[in-house]
C-alpha cells in the first residue's frame, strides 16, 4: 500500500513541480512584490518592504471605486450578459429550420467565424475607423439618414464611450458563445420537442422547459469562462480608449499597466494585481458554490 | 562507418573547433534599437556603416516610442537589451541612474567627437551632477505652429496670430467663415499625449511651470490651481465652441491620422507639431497634389503674458550597460551623429550639434521652426527634479482629458493634478 502511494507521488511529482514553477512561483513573487515599493528604475537594487502601504493607498484612492465599478459593471457584467444573450439568439437562429430551408445555415456558420478569427487588435482598429467622427462609415450613415446632426465622437464622448467599447468586445467574442451553444442545441433529442408539441406546448414553452434546461450546463461554463476572460482583459479598453477620456474607462487591468509602466510603481501595481486575483477567486468560489454545483452537480 | 570517414569527420571537427573562436571574434554583432518610422532609411545608413567597418554587423530593431522606455528598462535590469538605444532626451539621466545605460566619458576620451561634446545641445540632460555622461544628444527639435494659408485667406485672416487670445480668435474666425476646423489639436489623455506640450508651453509663456528649481537647490511647483484651471478653460474653449472637433478628445498624438488627413485635405487650418510630423504633412500634400504649391507655413508659438516659448526636444543615443562591445557601439554612435546621416538618411530630423545645425537649409515652410528654436527652452528642472517626467506627463494628460471631456470640473481636475504631482515630488524626494 505504502509502495503504491510512493509510486503515485513519484508519478505526480513532475507535474507538481511544473505547476509550482509556472503558477505558484509567479503568484507568490507577485504577492511579495506587492509588499514593497519596487520601482522600475530601481529594478536592479530591488524594493524596500513597506508592508500593507500599497493596499492602504489602493483602498483609500478615490479612483479605486470608479475603476472597480468600470471593471465589474461595464467591462464584465454588461459585456458578458450581452454576449450570452446575443450568443443564444444567434445559436437559435443558426439552428432554426428557416436558415436550413433557405440553405443559408452553412454560410451563416462560416460568416460567424469571421469576427472570432479576427485578432482583438484588428477588431479594435477596424471599429475605431468605422466609428471615427471624421471618416467613419457609421457616422456617415447616421448623418445621411438624419439620425444625428453632427458626427458623434463615439470613443471620446462620455455618453457613448462605454457602449462603443462593449460593442467591440461583444462583436469579437460572441461567435464562440454562439457556436458553443449551437453544439449543445444540436445535441437535444428531437423527440422531446416533438412530444411536447403533440401535448400542445407552445414554442416558448418548449424553449423554456426543454431547450433552456439542456443548455444550462453549457451556459454555466461559458459564463464562468467569459467572466474570467473579460474581467482580466486589458486589450480592448487600452487599445480603444487608452482608459480615457480622462480616466473614464479605466479598469483594473489598465490601472495595473499605468501604474507599472507609466508611473513605474511595480509594487503598487502588483498590489492591484493581487486584489484583482482575489476578486476573481471570490467570484469563482461563490459561482462554484451557488451556481455551478446546481447546474453541473453530477460532473463536478 | 568506415575508418576514413571517421578520420575526415574528426579532421573537420578539429578545424572548426580550432578556427571557430577566431572567426567569431572577427565579426562583432551589434543591435541598434530605433524608435522612429524611418526604418528603411536607417537600414541604408547602417549598411553604409557596415561597409566602412567590415568587422561589425548591426541588427536594426524597431519599437514604438510608447513602449521604448519601459521595455528597455525591463531588459537592462536582467542583463538583456540592445547594444545601442534610441531614447528621448529626458529619459537619459534616469536610465543612467537606474544602471541601464553606461557612462560614455571614457569612450569620449578614447575616441573624441569631431567638435567635442560641448558642440551638442541639451548636454545638461545627458549628464548627472557628478559629470557622468549617459547619452549623446542625437537630434533636436521643437514644436511650432503650422498654418494652412489657403484656409486662413478664405477666412479673411491676414496675419498669423501673435498671442494665445489671437490664436483663439483666428481659430473661431476660420470655423465661422469656412466651416472648417480652426486649431485642431489632439486633446486625448494618453500617457504620452500631446496636450502635455501644449499645457506646458501655455504655462511657460505666462511665467509659470510645473517644476522649478528653488534658490536653495530644491524643487517645487510654480503653478496654482487657478493657473491650471485657466489653461484648461482656454484649451476647452476650442472644443466647446466647435473650432476643434470633439473627436480629437480621442486623439493623443500630433501625428494622429485624423489630424494629418484634415490638414492635407484642407479640413483644418491650424495645428501644432514637431518638424518631422510637419515634413510628413508636406510630403502627403505633395503626393496628393503633384505640382501644386504647398499651402502651408509654420510660425512660432503664441505669446503669453511673459514670453513665447516651447520645449527643446529631441533624441539621444546611449549604450546599454550590458553591452559586451562598448567600443564598437560607440563607433556606431559617432557614425550616426555624423553629418551625412542627416543630409542623406535621417532627413526628417535636425542634428543636435550646433556646428551641423548651422548648416541646415531651412525651407520657407520650415522657417517658423527655425524661429521657434530661438525661443525654446529645455525641460531642465523637470528632468533634474524628483518626480519622473513620465508620471507627471500621464497625470497632466489624464487631468486635462477629464476636464475637457466633462468627466471632472476644471477646478477638481486641476486640484487633483497638483495633488498628484506634489505627491510624486514628495515620494521621490524621500
Amino acid at each position: 500500500m505504502r509502495g503504491g502511494r510512493l509510486f503515485i507521488a513519484l508519478m505526480l511529482a513532475p507535474e507538481l513541480v511544473v505547476l509550482a514553477l509556472f503558477y505558484a512561483y509567479p503568484v507568490f513573487q507577485n504577492l511579495a512584490i506587492s509588499f514593497t515599493d519596487l520601482y522600475l528604475l530601481r529594478l536592479k537594487t530591488g524594493g524596500n518592504w513597506i508592508g500593507l502601504d500599497n493596499y492602504r493607498e489602493l483602498f483609500h484612492s478615490p479612483e479605486f471605486g470608479h475603476v472597480l465599478f468600470n471593471t465589474v459593471v461595464w467591462l464584465t457584467i454588461v459585456s458578458v450578459v450581452l454576449r450570452l444573450l446575443m450568443g443564444l439568439g444567434m445559436a437559435l437562429l443558426l439552428d432554426s429550420s428557416v436558415l436550413k430551408r433557405l440553405r443559408l445555415a452553412t454560410a451563416a456558420k462560416l460568416a460567424i467565424l469571421v469576427p472570432w478569427a479576427t485578432p482583438p487588435i484588428v477588431a479594435v482598429v477596424v471599429w475605431r475607423w468605422m466609428l471615427d467622427a471624421q471618416n467613419g462609415i457609421i457616422n456617415a450613415v447616421l448623418v445621411k439618414l438624419g439620425i444625428v446632426d453632427n458626427p458623434v465622437a463615439f470613443f471620446a464622448d462620455l455618453r457613448t464611450v462605454w457602449p462603443s467599447v462593449v460593442t467591440v468586445i461583444v462583436w469579437n467574442t460572441v461567435p464562440l458563445i454562439a457556436l458553443s451553444l449551437l453544439a449543445s442545441l444540436q445535441s437535444i433529442p428531437e423527440e422531446l420537442n416533438e412530444a411536447a408539441a403533440l401535448d400542445g406546448a407552445s414554442r416558448w414553452q418548449q424553449f423554456r422547459h426543454i431547450t433552456l434546461p439542456f443548455l444550462m450546463p453549457t451556459i454555466t461554463v461559458l459564463s464562468l469562462m467569459s467572466v474570467f476572460w473579460t474581467f482580466n482583459n486589458f486589450v480592448y479598453v487600452w487599445l480603444s480608449t487608452g482608459a480615457g477620456p480622462g480616466t473614464f474607462t479605466n479598469v483594473l487591468a489598465t490601472e495595473i499597466y499605468i501604474k507599472a509602466f507609466v508611473d513605474f510603481r511595480l509594487g503598487y501595481s502588483s498590489a492591484v494585481g493581487i486584489v484583482m486575483a482575489l476578486v476573481m477567486a471570490a467570484f469563482g468560489i461563490v459561482y462554484y458554490r451557488f451556481v455551478a454545483t446546481r447546474e453541473l452537480g453530477e460532473s463536478l | 562507418m568506415s575508418k576514413w570517414m571517421l578520420r575526415v569527420a574528426a579532421a573537420i571537427f578539429g578545424m572548426v573547433a580550432a578556427f571557430a573562436p577566431a572567426l567569431a571574434q572577427q565579426t562583432v554583432n551589434l543591435t541598434f534599437r530605433f524608435n522612429d518610422t524611418e526604418e528603411k532609411e536607417m537600414r541604408a545608413a547602417l549598411d553604409q556603416f557596415e561597409k566602412q567597418n567590415p568587422g561589425i554587423k548591426v541588427t536594426l530593431q524597431r519599437i514604438g516610442w510608447r513602449d521604448a522606455r519601459d521595455q528597455f528598462l525591463r531588459e537592462a535590469a536582467v542583463g538583456q537589451g540592445p547594444d545601442v538605444v534610441h531614447v528621448a532626451q529626458v529619459w537619459v539621466k534616469e536610465m543612467g541612474q537606474a544602471g541601464a545605460l553606461q557612462p560614455l566619458n571614457d569612450l569620449i576620451k578614447q575616441a573624441p567627437l569631431t567638435n567635442g561634446f560641448s558642440d551638442f545641445m541639451a548636454q545638461e540632460l545627458a549628464q548627472n551632477k557628478e559629470g557622468r555622461i549617459y547619452g549623446l544628444p542625437w537630434t533636436t527639435d521643437t514644436w511650432a505652429m503650422v498654418y494652412r494659408t489657403d484656409l486662413l485667406k478664405e477666412a479673411g485672416v491676414t496675419k498669423l496670430p501673435e498671442t494665445w487670445a489671437e490664436l483663439h480668435d483666428v481659430s473661431a474666425q476660420v470655423k465661422q467663415r469656412t466651416g472648417k476646423t480652426g486649431f485642431g489639436f489632439p486633446a486625448g489623455g494618453s500617457a504620452s499625449g500631446a496636450i502635455w506640450f501644449l499645457a506646458n508651453c501655455y504655462w511657460w509663456s505666462n511665467g509659470k511651470a510645473m517644476v522649478v528649481q528653488k534658490p536653495d537647490g530644491t524643487y517645487g511647483m510654480n503653478l496654482t490651481t487657478a493657473d491650471v484651471v485657466d489653461s484648461m478653460r482656454y484649451v476647452k474653449s476650442f472644443l466647446t465652441e466647435g473650432h476643434n472637433p470633439t473627436s480629437n478628445l480621442s486623439a493623443s498624438d500630433a501625428h494622429d491620422p485624423s489630424i494629418l488627413q484634415a490638414l492635407v485635405n484642407g479640413q483644418q487650418a491650424i495645428a501644432t507639431m514637431p518638424p518631422n510630423t510637419y515634413k510628413q504633412v508636406l510630403e502627403m500634400y505633395a503626393t496628393a497634389n503633384p505640382g501644386k504649391p504647398v499651402p502651408f507655413v509654420s510660425g512660432p508659438f503664441p505669446k503669453g503674458t511673459v514670453t513665447r516659448t516651447s520645449m527643446i526636444g529631441g533624441r539621444m543615443l546611449g549604450i546599454n550597460a550590458n553591452s559586451k562591445h562598448p567600443a564598437e557601439a560607440w563607433k556606431l554612435i559617432r557614425f550616426l551623429a555624423s553629418e551625412p546621416i542627416f543630409t542623406q538618411y535621417y532627413t526628417t530630423q535636425f542634428p543636435a550639434q550646433r556646428s551641423l545645425l548651422k548648416n541646415v537649409n531651412w525651407s520657407p515652410e520650415l522657417k517658423g521652426f527655425a524661429e521657434q528654436l530661438g525661443y525654446a527652452r529645455t525641460w531642465g528642472p523637470y528632468s533634474d527634479g524628483p518626480a519622473p517626467i513620465g508620471a507627471m506627463w500621464n497625470a497632466t494628460g489624464r487631468a486635462f482629458s477629464a476636464a475637457l471631456s466633462g468627466q471632472r470640473r476644471e477646478q477638481d481636475a486641476a486640484e487633483e493634478l497638483l495633488q498628484a504631482v506634489d505627491k510624486l515630488m514628495k515620494t521621490r524626494s524621500q
